[in-house]
């Protein structure tokens, strides 16, 4: 993970976002780029990426901060390693994520928006669809999406995920 | 494998292995159509051609409104002085609707090729696809076939030796609703929060950072290139149905069918046949209860209306509902309609931007009265209260259809199966739900 403090992007980061200024006409769009780049980077927006993402595009700060707090996937405070979004919409919820639900409050002892002491896991309910409903229920994990899941695969991810870190 | 009742245009490529590639485009016949327009027939397909084309193809927005392609396109003005922008809206994230999704995973260069096709049309030089921030994998197979597009000459400056120009890129939303409606969409592309804008201006004459824009939807723009190569004639007549409605749809199924999944059938074929045949049918030992159409905004159909629908958008509109993304939920006699009530009323609540005081605070009360409902708490008069004020809360009250589309969703259901609602409430008064 990148330093938090005095954040500046990552060489990787930084080569990303020349290029996306070669793209838009108009600075402003880099907000969300720029804000999506942090947080690859840090696995937050942490506060000092606020300014600084501020100064990179040409906007205000509490125009970054606006963006962030409108956008669900920006997190201003630090994550686990592993972030776990149940979707709960109609579909998923046919399909049993309430059992899914019930499989991470017991295994993790989380509730949703909880991290577990040893930093390892976030648990959140994801109200917005996630286009997996034909193949429902679906457990987002940072980027991935696992599919057709059932309590018993779930258990199994999360020791997975636990070993292999 | 097509399923019965399949005709596949769009996802003919659809299952073969890496069908996200430029090589598999190709040999399916991938970019012919934009050689054709660009070199083999160039005389042929000028602007007004190739708009023409797609008005006599009666492709209609494939995102849920269906209003008619060409006839958007041809809103854009030309020579204007200011660049024109063409977007791909890849927000999809209407509850029930995962089409798009396979066509940005599967099928990328489709989009590409449409949307190029879209810039010759609108004289445009420029274009966006704008994917919701969950789509990482989409995300990663556009860029991607991007990069390949740009490599074989089919993107960029003098596009195949033709003296055209079209440069593409992408853009992630961050996890809102809201942005597939286009001009929220259009907010978050330039950079901020996602609020909606007023109309007019509508976005064909001031979009993207003021200039002409249009805004299509990813199954839109895989839809052209087929319509370029084949005719607007042939597209049209691909739907069985009335006119109005052309070509084939994809519709995305999914809840308590035997093959959930996302299947292409020719627009006006019958409802009930698509559920048994090409969806293989209810779960064994159940009945057919109801059908959300076409994502969760579209008013849920009983049985008996289920029944008698055609898959084209003048007879759902007969039937009182839209059909709208095709995002399809089927519910069986199982299914708790209050429960289900609950998942969309707090969606709606917690996706609302804000802007408009009828919607956000009237997505707030329907989903506390469903609460109070489900938790033994609710009195007679709520129902009859959450009936009343959402009449006031979309119908020209707010600044986008977000509100209209909540109420569609969620009263339609404690309408039509209002009986289940006052169980709850019979539930709570004996001390049972509580």
């Amino acid at each position: 993970m990148r330093a938090v403090e005095n954040y500046t992007f990552s060489a990787k980061a930084e080569e990303r976002f020349k290029k996306l200024e070669t793209q838009f006409p108009e600075r402003e769009s880099l907000v969300l780029w720029a804000l999506h780049l942090v947080q690859e980077d840090a696995g937050y927006i942490p506060p000092s990426a606020i300014s600084y993402v501020a100064e990179r595009v040409g906007v205000s700060r509490s125009h970054v901060q606006g963006v962030i707090s409108f956008y669900a996937m920006f997190h201003d405070k630090p994550m686990g390693k592993f972030h776990l979004q149940v979707c709960v919409n109609a579909s998923c919820w046919l399909a049993g994520s309430d059992e899914l639900e019930k499989t991470i409050e017991n295994h993790l002892r989380i509730r949703p928006g909880e991290t577990t002491p040893d930093g390892l896991f976030t648990y959140n309910r994801q109200g917005e669809c996630l286009a997996s409903c034909g193949t429902a229920p679906v457990v987002q994990v940072n980027a991935d999406y696992h599919e057709s899941m059932t309590p018993q695969k779930l258990e199994t991810l999360i020791e997975q995920l636990k070993r292999n870190s | 494998m097509a399923a019965p009742l399949e005709k596949r245009i769009i996802l003919a490529d659809y299952g073969k292995p890496d069908s996200h590639t430029l090589s598999v485009y190709e040999a399916g016949g991938g970019y012919s159509a934009l050689k054709k327009a660009l070199i083999s027939e160039k005389d042929k397909w000028t602007p007004d051609a190739i708009i023409n084309e797609v008005k006599a193809s009666n492709l209609r927005g494939r995102g849920g409104a269906g209003f008619p392609t060409g006839l958007k396109w041809s809103f854009v003005p030309r020579n204007t002085g200011k660049p024109t922008y063409v977007v791909c809206n890849a927000d999809e994230s209407e509850p029930g609707t995962f089409k798009d999704r396979v066509i940005l995973e599967d099928l990328p260069h489709s989009i590409i090729e449409g949307m190029i096709l879209a810039g010759l049309a609108l004289e445009s030089g420029q274009g966006y696809i704008y994917l919701r921030g969950e789509f990482y994998k989409g995300w990663q197979r556009v860029d991607a076939a991007i990069q390949e597009a740009y490599a074989k000459g089919y993107l960029g400056e003098n596009i195949l030796g033709s003296g055209k120009t079209f440069h593409l890129a992408t853009y992630r939303g961050a996890g809102a609703y809201i942005c597939g409606e286009e001009t929220a969409l259009l907010e978050s592309l330039e950079g901020r929060r996602g609020h909606p804008r007023l109309k007019p201006p509508f976005p064909a004459v001031k979009g993207l950072y003021g200039s002409p824009t249009t805004v299509n939807n990813v199954e839109t723009f895989a839809a052209i290139p087929h319509i370029i190569n084949n005719g607007g004639d042939w597209f049209k007549k691909l739907g069985i149905g009335n006119e109005k409605s052309g070509g084939t749809k994809l519709f995305s199924v999914s809840g308590h069918v035997m093959k959930p999944g996302v299947y292409e059938v020719p627009m006006g074929i019958s409802l009930i046949d698509f559920i048994n045949e090409t969806a293989g049918g209810i779960r064994p030992g159940k009945e057919l209860k109801a059908v959300i159409p076409g994502g969760s905004s579209t008013p849920v159909m009983t049985r008996q209306e289920a029944m008698r629908a055609k898959l084209d958008y003048e007879s759902m509109a007969e039937i009182g509902t839209f059909l709208g993304s095709g995002g399809m939920i089927v519910l069986d006699s199982s299914t708790d309609m209050v429960q289900l009530t609950k998942r969309l009323a707090d969606f709606y609540a917690h996706e609302s931007c804000g802007q408009c005081t009828p919607c956000r605070e009237g997505s707030k009360w329907i989903a506390d009265i469903i609460d109070r409902l489900i938790d033994g708490n609710a009195v007679e008069e709520d129902l009859t209260t959450l009936l009343s004020f959402t009449k006031n809360m979309g119908n020209g009250t707010t600044i986008c259809p977000f509100a209209d589309a909540n109420v569609m969703g969620v009263v339609p259901i404690v309408e039509k199966f209002y009986d289940e609602f006052l169980y709850y409430l019979e539930k709570g008064k004996s001390g049972e739900g509580k």
